[in-house]
């Protein structure tokens, strides 16, 4: 199974030339190219009189985007509406291109190209690569958003929590939860499938927030958690950090 | 934003009048192509070319699906290409422009219907399974010559890709996981590269006003943007023209066009060494240890 959940993630800034901003995004096992033009002039008939039009495009590495495609561009596009200033751009466009270059491939399965099933796992990889571009951009955000997957399984008679699971443990899960947070470190986007009671997801919900904004919980994460990922909200910090400086190095 | 931008007045009289005099804006010679960079991905049939400023990524994928009814021999083999705003916010989504159909009905003659792929050695079971091959192109930046990088990605990602093992008993067809045992690459026939020649117009020299046609090679966005005409010579590195389209525009000599073949030969040859050298090097990586050929379940012929 090709998966690099234990590398860290990476990104890379303003690469595409014609775009107005635009990264790279790989982590776990994930690469997802990002694009956005914007603020751009609207077509009649999409724009809104006193907001900007969020759009977002899903496009997937091989095939046509389905109906798997527009439900993650929907939770997308309600989602980054919440943090973009779309009122500073009325009747304007903000265009997001999200490109999938790489997913993770199970080696014990040979996949089919045209899938039905909905595709959780891959959603805080767009979410971050979405937040880079509009960074990259600079389109006025309110906050940053830090994202992760948490899948909940039963072994031997125990419930556990894995963050950032694998192809496999994902197959062999009970139920699988997505959570975005915003930097300030308010609950903007949850989506949950499979079976899971109301503490479960309580519980998933406490741990989630711990992954993700370690600083707002007050909670100090002391490493015992051998499956615990990177800190997203604090790689998208850094990533900026070096952007900047790097960009007003003649200063 | 229904079209590109177009080039200030002042803009194309600059670059017309140094193309005239045989120069161009980032001092390339008229014939010279832009850095040219091929990477293939962690997965087999991924390729990620880079020329200039302009980045294509090809993906290969295959499954097993029925074969049409009308050719129970052969299997699907299709190329899409679909231009995103990613590459620029004149192109818009689910809605091809003149330049994507131009792109993949190019990409179609050049590496389709020029039996690169041997769609025969697809076929499974005759009329019942065959596999379905799909190229992806994804346009990441546009700045000129979409053609020839794409012609250069899509060649190199189906050389690149390996399709999963099978085997049949009987009538039992199996698909071998590549857990099971090591993918095969397809039967691949020959290597057709695009080159494409930008025509703008013609001016007199020598003493007699002997009228020559101006092209350049591997031309940048605004370049493409001024151009009279164009004209892409598919061809291999044997020197077999797959074929040749000159979509429309001001009319060319006759002679040269037989001067741009030529000429198209000799970058066909090196395009042809380039993927060539950087397919030989993945091979390397990848066969750390020389254990791939232990794994391998191909025979040899």
């Amino acid at each position: 199974m090709t998966t690099t959940t234990t590398s860290g993630p990476e990104a890379l800034l303003s690469h595409l030339h014609s775009a107005d901003g635009s990264a790279t995004f790989s982590y776990a096992g994930y690469t997802i190219v990002g694009a956005v033009n914007g603020p751009i002039e609207a077509q009649r008939r999409d724009e809104i009189p006193e907001e900007a039009v969020v759009d977002v495009v899903v496009r997937p590495a091989a095939g046509v985007g389905g109906t798997r495609e527009r439900h993650l561009e929907g939770l997308l596009q309600s989602t980054l509406r919440q943090i973009i200033l779309v009122t500073n751009f009325p009747r304007a466009l903000i265009q997001i291109t999200l490109q999938i270059t790489v997913a993770p491939e199970n080696e014990y399965v040979n996949t089919k190209v045209v899938q039905a099933n909905t595709n959780l796992p891959i959603l805080p990889a767009l979410i971050q690569t979405a937040v880079l571009t509009l960074m990259s951009a600079a389109i006025p955000l309110t906050a940053t958003l830090a994202s992760v997957v948490i899948a909940a399984t039963t072994e031997d008679g125990s419930n556990r929590e894995i963050i950032n699971p694998t192809a496999r443990e994902i197959e062999k899960s009970r139920s699988l939860h997505v959570f975005a947070f915003t930097s300030h470190g308010d609950l903007i986007l949850t989506q949950s499938e499979g079976e899971f009671t109301m503490q479960e997801w309580e519980d998933i919900v406490a741990s989630a927030q711990r992954q993700c904004c370690p600083s707002t919980s007050g909670d100090i994460n002391m490493g015992d958690d051998a499956a615990s990922g990177a800190d997203l909200g604090t790689f998208t910090r850094s990533v900026m950090e070096a952007k900047i400086a790097s960009d007003l190095y003649w200063k | 934003m229904p079209r590109e931008a177009e080039p200030s007045q002042n803009e194309k009289d600059f670059i017309l009048k140094a193309v005239r005099e045989g120069h161009r804006l980032d001092g390339r010679a008229l014939d010279q192509f832009r850095q040219l960079d091929l990477q293939f991905g962690e997965q087999y049939g991924v390729a990620d070319v880079t020329l200039g400023k302009t980045r294509i990524l090809a993906k290969v994928t295959a499954e097993v699906t029925v074969p049409y009814t009308d050719r129970p021999f052969d299997g699907i083999f299709t190329i899409t290409t679909e231009l995103s705003p990613m590459a620029s916010p004149a192109f818009e989504v689910n809605r091809p422009t003149e330049t994507e159909v131009l792109l993949s009905r190019l990409l179609e003659k050049t590496v389709r219907r020029s039996n690169s792929l041997d769609t025969e050695s697809l076929c499974l079971v005759a009329g019942q399974k065959c596999w379905s091959i799909r190229v992806d192109l994804h346009v990441l930046s546009h700045d000129g010559n979409l053609i020839d990088a794409s012609c250069l990605a899509v060649v190199a990602a189906l050389r690149h890709f390996r399709k999963p093992d099978t085997s049949i008993e009987g009538d039992t067809l199996t698909v071998y996981t590549p857990a099971e045992r090591e993918p095969v690459p397809l039967s691949w026939l020959h290597s057709p590269f695009c080159i494409t020649f930008s025509f703008f117009g013609s001016i007199s020299v020598g003493e007699d006003g002997e009228e020559k046609d101006i092209w350049l090679l591997d031309t940048t966005l605004l370049e493409e943007q001024l151009r009279v005409s164009s004209c892409t010579i598919s061809m291999n590195k044997h020197g077999e023209i797959c074929q040749v389209a000159k979509p429309g525009g001001a009319p060319v000599e006759a002679v040269t066009v037989v001067q741009c073949s030529s000429l198209a030969l000799q970058k066909v040859k090196d395009l042809s060494d380039f993927v060539d050298q950087k397919l030989a090097e993945d091979s390397k990586h990848r066969n750390k240890g020389g254990l791939l050929a232990e794994l391998s379940a191909d025979n040899a012929r």
